[in-house]
């Protein structure tokens, strides 16, 4: 461990990179079993010995994925919720986390403390209430309801998030545009947005891996198969026992998880700012 | 919720946004304006958090039947589930999982950060493919790790067969469910805690680690006195996160076991799901709810005043 304990770049590299190479192997390594059992048919996945590699690699698991009759549907339910719920959110969030940051007024403490302690609130202690209050209403297996739940579960960071992004902007550049005749909206719209544009991404990333991944929110308040997710659809598979198919099931898991890893390699650099915001002064 | 990563995050700047800035244009006004500002926010938290929060609390003194409510019955409820020995036991298990889970992670984290940090171009490149697992859903991990564990088929029961180790039931093994989720718990969130523990010590002045050579102390020294002491608020503030986490995480043990085998996996959440979706009895469900919620906000409050202090 000497080497990995100091951190000046005199020590020799070498067995730090083995011992990288050692985590990345332990992380990536049940991600790659995964990957290497969609692609193998039915009857090579559960072989004894296993197979390291498909011998013969098949694209049949993912068709069978694609051809599946709910799959488009649990598809576009996955993509509404996750787009909404953050365009939501940033809907709300903006107007907030400007007002947080841009105006001082008797209440605004108390209100930023408000949204931070709903942000401490689980979403598990309020399964139950929840469920039997859109019961009474009526309001269960509603895809709106569904939406402004998990939009619900990513406001309070969003709305912090903002108001310190705007307060990094100087308030000079306000009141220049304040005096060429720009009213409120006009300035948050031309001028402060475009400036906190990086970390709008960030939230937004954050967001939608957030509610993309979500499984309880859905399964608890819209159990109809018609509003079903992607998540829940393959949480289903795992209690369909009997007719489990491994090969299936992990390509399922390959496509459910498509878009937040494209995500995340696209802009892996917002993700980390997003985790690390607020935890590290430098 | 296994998926609220960031939940506790936002706490980190509080002192900025609640001081008066002198950035602040407007002088301070009683006015109902800035107040729309936040009407819509708050009127969706009111909705969907505040007002359950406190509906949660008076279902706890009625006396229910499935979802009927059959009257006030007072603490009722609180006396039933605190005097069954089933509750007690959700509490071990929460307590067992979230500390286990939370030494793995850190461990892990903590080692990792460090060698990826001497490990030069290689590390910085490693350092994003070993988080990519923490963009997973719970439903897919728990996917993934229930093929690989599968008693009949799965690849690591092979191994230790390979080596001579009897595999058994594995997750269907009373006595090895729950280590086998905490181990999967901890695979899943210690590249968290590698990114949090390499942020703060990219942050550490160089000069401090000259100095320390100058004095003539060695990599142990260095560790001890300068990494450990400079990464150590984020250490706890990571770590509250994560036990929050741990503790409202629900859906990888619905994937893995279903709170089984005989409720060797039944955490407080996994048990407060369990009463919703099941609706025997919701009074005590209710109650269990609750104090998942105490823990939670009061670990969040230690969170924020820990947080507020390492930004003040």
């Amino acid at each position: 461990m000497s080497a990995a304990i100091s951190s000046g770049p005199t020590t020799g590299r070498a067995p730090a990179i083995l011992m990288s190479l050692f985590f990345a192997v332990i992380v990536l390594g049940p991600v790659a079993w995964a990957l290497a059992t969609s692609f193998k048919t039915e009857v090579e996945a559960v072989a004894v010995p296993p197979t390291l590699w498909p011998n013969k690699a098949t694209l049949e698991n993912y068709f069978k994925v694609f051809r599946d009759q709910s799959f488009a549907r649990d598809f576009f339910n996955s993509v509404i919720y996750a787009v909404g719920a953050v365009v939501l959110a940033l809907l709300v969030g903006i107007p907030a986390g400007y007002a947080a940051a841009r105006f001082t007024f008797k209440g605004k403490r108390a209100l930023m403390l408000v949204i931070l302690a709903t942000s401490m609130v689980p979403g598990v202690a309020l399964l139950v209430p929840t469920y039997y209050l859109l019961d009474t209403v009526g309001l269960l297996n509603s895809g709106i309801v569904v939406t402004i739940i998990l939009s619900a579960r990513i406001i309070p960071q969003t709305v912090w998030f903002i108001a310190n992004f705007v307060e990094a902007v100087p308030v000079e550049i306000e009141e220049s545009a304040f005096m060429d005749g720009a009213n409120r909206f006009e300035i948050i719209w031309n001028l402060i947005l475009p400036l906190i544009r990086p970390g709008i991404a960030a939230v937004a990333t954050i967001g939608i891996v957030t509610t993309w991944n979500d499984y309880i929110t859905v399964a608890v308040f819209a159990p109809d198969v018609a509003k079903r997710t992607l998540q829940v659809a393959l949480v289903n598979q795992v209690f369909d026992a009997v007719g489990i198919s491994w090969s299936y099931m992990m390509a399922f898991v390959v496509i459910a998880s498509m878009p937040v890893i494209l995500m995340f390699g696209l802009v892996q650099k917002w993700f980390i700012s997003g985790l690390t915001a607020g935890a590290v002064k430098g | 919720m296994s998926a609220s990563h960031t939940q506790t995050v936002v706490a980190g700047s509080e002192a900025s946004v609640l001081a008066d800035t002198p950035a602040t244009r407007n002088p301070a006004h009683l006015s109902w304006a800035p107040f729309l500002w936040f009407a819509p926010a708050i009127l969706i938290l009111f909705l969907v958090t505040l007002y359950p929060t406190v509906f949660v609390g008076w279902l706890s003194f009625q006396k229910t039947r499935y979802y009927d409510l059959t009257g006030f019955v007072g603490l009722t409820n609180y006396v039933e589930v605190f005097s069954s020995p089933a509750f007690w036991n959700t509490v071990y298990v929460s307590l067992v999982y979230v500390a286990g889970s939370l030494a793995g992670a850190v461990v892990l984290g903590m080692a990792a950060a460090l060698v990826l940090n001497n490990a030069g171009p290689t590390g910085t490149v490693l350092r994003v493919l070993i988080l990519f697992p923490w963009t997973l859903s719970m439903s897919v991990v728990g996917s993934i790790w229930l093929w690989l564990l599968n008693p009949s088929f799965g690849p690591i029961p092979y191994l230790m067969q390979l080596t001579g180790i009897d595999p058994g039931l594995m997750l269907g093994d009373p006595g090895l469910a729950l280590p086998l989720i905490i181990v999967v718990t901890a695979w899943w969130s210690f590249p968290y805690v590698m990114v949090m523990a390499t942020a703060a010590m990219q942050s550490i002045p160089k000069e401090l680690y000259e100095a320390v050579e100058i004095d003539g102390g060695g990599p142990l020294v260095k560790f001890r006195y300068v990494t450990l002491t400079h990464i150590l608020p984020t250490l706890g503030s990571t770590a509250l996160t994560l036990s929050i986490m741990y503790l409202t995480l629900m859906t990888l043990i619905i994937v893995m076991t279903g709170g089984g085998p005989l409720g060797s996996t039944t955490t407080l959440s996994f048990e407060a799901f369990r009463g919703t979706v099941q609706a025997v009895n919701i009074g005590p469900t209710a109650v269990v709810s609750i104090v998942v919620l105490l823990i939670n906000v009061g670990l969040g409050v230690v969170y924020t005043r820990l947080t507020g202090r390492v930004t003040g």
